[in-house]
């Protein structure tokens, strides 16, 4: 298939079989992490699925970059297949992937030498799927009382599972903020921000469980109370306090009175 | 009545005058002439109070003063105090015996001339190294001062907002959230009122933004304390706790000032308040060197604040500097430039990125993406239609604030008072601002950090209030999220309640006893009516015009800041250098001076609202225009107090411990003139060196007897500046009193001196451009007639009905 895609130029092609080779393993890498990325995208498993794709596209995109070899300077795969032409297909497509990595903070959920979650993230994911769990489980007792407003049992049995899940995100979300330079936001890898959104939507916008008391009588009490010592204030101020007067001394002047009438006549 | 250019019959000002007096009864230095003289208007029928004024008199006085000089006046001192002292509530119309002038006129007498003909070529380039040497120090100590404001302010402030943050999410699951409202009001109150305290009862000349007050030490008003290190202190402790108090304040404005006693400090190389004397920079203890290194501090504090070196240096040449020279205008950008360049490394070095020199000022409006945000033509006019908008609330925000300032002037003057208002002004801010949070239905979701303290309040799992971004955040960081919040953060239901009650509470506090500034506050309102400018215009037009609502924020903060502080190039210069963004340079030049426009067509800036309420004599750039008819004769003060050349000690000491006349200034007339020969003007000699003289006792017998060890020198007087001792702290014996003291050695013996005849125009140009002190009046034999001080051209103002004249005041 070479003389298909090359036909004019067999033999003073300098792209050697090694290189190609090289460029048709990045290919399928990328294909696969692509095809990984597409599948995963919702619920957003990227992370979690596609760090093997990543590790592996990465490394061949590495062989590439570092295959220099000792062959000569016309035999230089990383030369051919990366700076040779306008569009560096291959730069482009690892720079896409490595952006699309960054941007979905996974490096926060791996291992150091990620291989693998972290220990806190299979926590978290862990008692995330316990309480989704808790919420089908309870739901499916719903759906045969046929009231689709009424989730208190849900709200119910699951608090305790919803309130360490959310308690061990925060925690999660502190120690990253810590661990990273100020400055610049931290987040969370993009598989435990969208697990925990998922979980408290349904939580506090579909079931309704977060319904916090609102003491709307004593708040209007003591804000109106304290708007109204202002009043108080400046009235009392007004009516007790003494005017502060001002003592006028006369300049010392030729006819200050003259000129003034001068002043009055001419602009007044 | 006597002035030439007065041509009435009699019987025409019989006529006249009772209307003139009727229609001026508000005017109340006429009032009080007329029901005091009540005859003076009918000629020269009336006595005493008019003899003086008659022109024979006036010769008399002439030539009395050589021969019985000092009774004479003594005798005219004491007629006017007899008059019953005249109370009026304080109004605008004033101008305070409280302040004085500088020197800006070096006194060119014999020693100084001896000291300047010593110093050599190399000596002079010496001084001049030095300037630049202070100018760096300026810059650094700024800086260093600004970083230390900004590191403890955010660590205050987010220490408080934690706790309160942490006790409504508390309270928010378990109800009783009018305890974290108590709570938050209370933590507020109490810090203001720390920095209440120092103010009111330590240094409040340190309250305000003190803008005003370098102002008007720039233009050359003596504003006491207000170059004192203790100022400093204040003003730094003030400014932190006031804004970690939740007021709605900015530290931008006071870094101006701090600034400025910074550069007076260093340039005088010692402390009087701490009674430390470096003995360096010796040759700077005057007020012309002091004035130029004040103009270079100015300059290093707005460069501090709003990483504007330009606009620094633009600052100090628009509002203060009334001399300027290249020189020391690149002196004074060297210094902003220095002082930026320190904020900047060390707030890098603190932030973690060390030597990242991108965040130069106190305040960073972030990064404006001139390709997104872009502007075409067609916006040009909605700009401008922003600029009406800002400057029209910039009217009304000083229109308030002119009457609550006039009433707390009028009412609120004990130092208690003014810390519970401050309190109370705390308490309710938080109160505001809470109870706008609590009505609020506005949630958006939570974005990674982009918002410092979250509240979730009655918002879903993982959404914050958005009123919150704009409440519960200091000043600083509410501009810039409005600024930078990607569109749809905020609703314009939000937005329009924000604007409105940001509004009034900004306008109560400017002038509460606390150090804090206008600028944040007024950028603040404005980015939020701008905001929602900019959100209704895509709305209206149906999403014709993409407007981004971050570029409006942009334009209506300019245009109200514009609209309240009404300043011209240099605040134009400070929005561009702390956008960073050339393009919006002509949009921002357009809203600024639309807004001043507008803004000027109402009331007046700010701050020179402030300076007249303080009753300040400021001397404008110009004389009133409609002041032509007025002369020499009819403004200056007369008679005047003078000295002879070789004068008796307890005269000195008489004259200048009189305390109803407390000059600063003395003419020096000839002493014994002949018959032929008239006490025509010598020199003229000032308080200050006066009382070195009595101090040192330098007199004519002791130094015939040898008792003198050494000849006085320049470095004596410069010694005692700039806080001569009171005259009532040296003592004269009943000897002594008797002796004679030689002038002619101290005295400057070229003082500027005008004809009875010159303009007030003339005569105002030539003080101001000169940065006089003391104007001598002579007539054409060059005898003193009269002396024309700031206050007699401070009193002629453009109102709205034409010239009027202020009122001297005791305050």
């Amino acid at each position: 298939w070479r003389r298909a895609v090359e036909p004019g130029l067999p033999a003073i092609c300098p792209t050697e079989p090694e290189c190609r080779s090289l460029l048709a393993a990045f290919a399928e890498d990328s294909a696969a992490l692509t095809g990984c990325l597409g599948r995963r995208a919702r619920p957003v498993r990227l992370c979690q699925g596609c760090h093997g794709p990543y590790r592996r596209l990465l490394a061949q995109y590495g062989t590439i970059a570092r295959a220099v070899g000792n062959s000569s300077e016309s035999h230089n795969c990383a030369k051919s297949i990366l700076t040779s032409d306008r569009l560096q297909i291959v730069v482009t497509l690892s720079e896409f992937f490595n952006e699309t990595w960054e941007a979905a903070n996974c490096a926060n959920c791996l291992k150091n030498n990620s291989e693998g979650l972290s220990n806190s993230t299979e926590e978290f994911l862990n008692l995330f799927n316990k309480s989704l769990t808790c919420f089908e489980h309870n739901l499916q007792g719903q759906t045969v009382d046929l009231s689709p407003n009424n989730y208190t049992e849900v709200c119910k049995n699951c608090n305790e599972t919803y309130t360490k899940l959310n308690d061990l995100y925060n925690h999660l979300q502190r120690m990253i903020r810590q661990g990273g330079e100020s400055g610049q936001p931290a987040h969370l890898c993009i598989d435990v921000e969208d697990a925990m959104n998922i979980t408290r939507k349904l939580w506090s916008r579909t079931f309704n469980c977060s319904l916090p008391c609102s003491d709307t009588v004593p708040v209007i009490a003591v804000s109106s109370f304290i708007l109204f010592l202002p009043i108080v204030f400046y009235l009392s101020s007004f009516l007790h306090s003494k005017q502060k007067k001002r003592i006028l001394i006369l300049p010392k002047r030729i006819q200050s009175n003259a000129s003034l009438v001068n002043i009055q006549e001419k602009y007044s | 009545m006597l002035h030439p250019s007065i041509t009435l019959g009699p019987a025409q000002r019989d006529t006249r005058v009772p209307k003139t007096v009727q229609e001026q009864c508000g005017h109340f230095l006429l009032c009080l002439l007329a029901g005091s003289q009540p005859g003076c208007h009918s000629g020269p029928g009336c006595s005493e109070g008019d003899k003086h004024l008659t022109p024979s008199s006036l010769l008399r006085i002439g030539q009395l003063s050589n021969v019985d000089l000092n009774e004479d006046i003594h005798e005219l001192e004491t007629e006017l105090p007899r008059q019953r002292p005249n109370e009026i509530p304080h109004n605008e119309k004033l101008l305070s015996l409280k302040y004085e002038s500088l020197d800006y006129d070096s006194s060119e007498n014999q020693l100084f001339l001896e000291e300047e003909r010593r110093i050599n070529h190399a000596a002079f380039r010496t001084v001049e190294i030095k300037r630049w040497v202070i100018c760096a120090m300026i810059g650094i100590l700024t800086g260093l001062v600004a970083c230390f404001i900004d590191i403890v302010v955010e660590n205050l402030a987010g220490l408080k907002y934690r706790v309160v943050k942490d006790n409504i999410d508390k309270f928010t699951a378990k109800g009783g959230l009018s305890f974290s409202l108590l709570l938050w009001a209370t933590l507020n109150a109490s810090v203001v009122m720390v920095g209440s305290v120092i103010v009111a009862f330590i240094e409040p000349v340190a309250a305000g933004s003190g803008i005003p007050q370098i102002k008007c030490y720039l233009n050359g008003v003596k504003i006491p304390h207000v170059v004192r290190l203790k100022t400093l202190v204040i003003k730094v402790c003030g400014v932190i706790l006031s804004v970690v108090g939740g007021l709605a304040v900015g530290k931008e404005g006071p870094m101006i000032h701090s600034g400025s006693v910074i550069a007076a400090g260093i340039s005088q190389g010692r402390s009087t308040s701490l009674k430390r004397d470096f003995k360096i920079f010796e040759y700077f203890r005057r007020d012309t060197e002091k004035r130029d290194f004040v103009s270079a501090g100015a300059a290093a504090g707005v460069s501090a604040a709003f990483g504007a070196p330009v606009g620094g240096v633009l600052f100090s040449l628009e509002e203060g500097a009334s001399f300027w020279n290249q020189f020391l205008t690149w002196r004074i950008f060297f210094a902003s430039m220095i002082s930026t360049f320190t904020l900047n490394s060390v707030l890098s070095v603190y932030h973690g990125n060390a030597w990242d020199l991108s965040s130069p000022g106190l305040i960073n409006f972030g990064r404006f993406d001139s390709e997104k945000m872009g502007y075409t033509i067609q916006e040009i006019p909605i700009f401008i239609f922003m600029g009406v908008v800002g400057g029209i609330l910039g009217a009304l925000f000083n229109a308030l604030n002119y009457w609550l300032t006039m009433f707390r002037i009028r009412y609120i003057h004990r130092p208690c008072l003014q810390v519970l208002e401050a309190m109370l002004v705390a308490a309710v801010t938080a109160t505001v601002g809470f109870v706008m949070i609590y009505c609020s239905r506005d949630c958006q979701p939570i974005q990674g950090s982009s918002v410092a303290y979250p509240l979730q309040l009655f918002c879903a799992d993982g959404e914050y209030n958005s009123m919150a971004t704009a409440f519960f955040n200091t000043p600083e960081k509410s501009v810039v999220n409005l600024f930078h919040d990607p569109p749809g953060s905020y609703n314009p239901m939000t937005l329009g309640m924000f604007t409105l009650m940001y509004f009034f509470l900004a306008c109560w506090t400017y002038g509460l006893t606390v150090s804090a500034g206008v600028f944040i506050p007024s950028l603040l309102i404005g980015a939020a009516w701008g905001r929602l400018f900019g959100i209704s215009l895509s709305y209206l037009t149906k999403g014709s015009i993409w407007a981004d609502p971050g570029k409006y924020a942009l334009m209506g903060a300019a245009a109200q800041l514009g609209g309240i502080v009404r300043m011209t190039l240099s605040l134009t210069v400070i929005m561009m250098e702390a956008t960073g963004n050339v393009t919006y340079g002509f949009p921002i030049m357009l809203v600024l001076m639309t807004a001043k426009i507008v803004g000027d067509y109402f009331v007046e800036g700010l701050y020179d609202m402030h300076i007249q309420l303080q009753s300040v004599p400021f001397l404008h750039w110009e004389a009133p225009v409609t002041s032509h008819s007025l002369t020499a004769r009819e403004v200056m003060s007369t008679p005047v107090t003078c000295l002879r050349r070789i004068e008796r000690v307890g005269t000195v000491v008489d004259i200048l411990s009189d305390t109803s006349s407390n000059h600063n200034g003395f003419p020096v007339v000839e002493s014994n003139p002949g018959t032929t020969q008239v006490a025509g003007l010598r020199g003229l000699i000032l308080r200050s060196q006066l009382i070195v003289l009595l101090k040192h006792k330098v007199f004519v017998e002791r130094t015939n007897l040898n008792l003198v060890q050494r000849r006085l020198k320049l470095k004596d007087f410069r010694d005692a500046y700039p806080r001569f001792p009171p005259i009532q702290s040296i003592h004269v014996s009943q000897d002594e009193r008797e002796c004679m003291i030689d002038l002619s050695e101290f005295m400057n013996p070229s003082p500027y001196t005008v004809p009875q005849e010159a303009s007030l125009p003339r005569v105002f140009k030539l003080f101001r451009a000169l940065g006089l002190r003391h104007l001598v009046v002579v007539d054409n034999r060059n005898e003193v007639v009269g002396m024309v001080t700031r206050k007699d051209l401070a009193r002629y103002r453009l109102g709205k009905e034409g010239l009027e004249e202020l009122s001297l005041a005791q305050t």
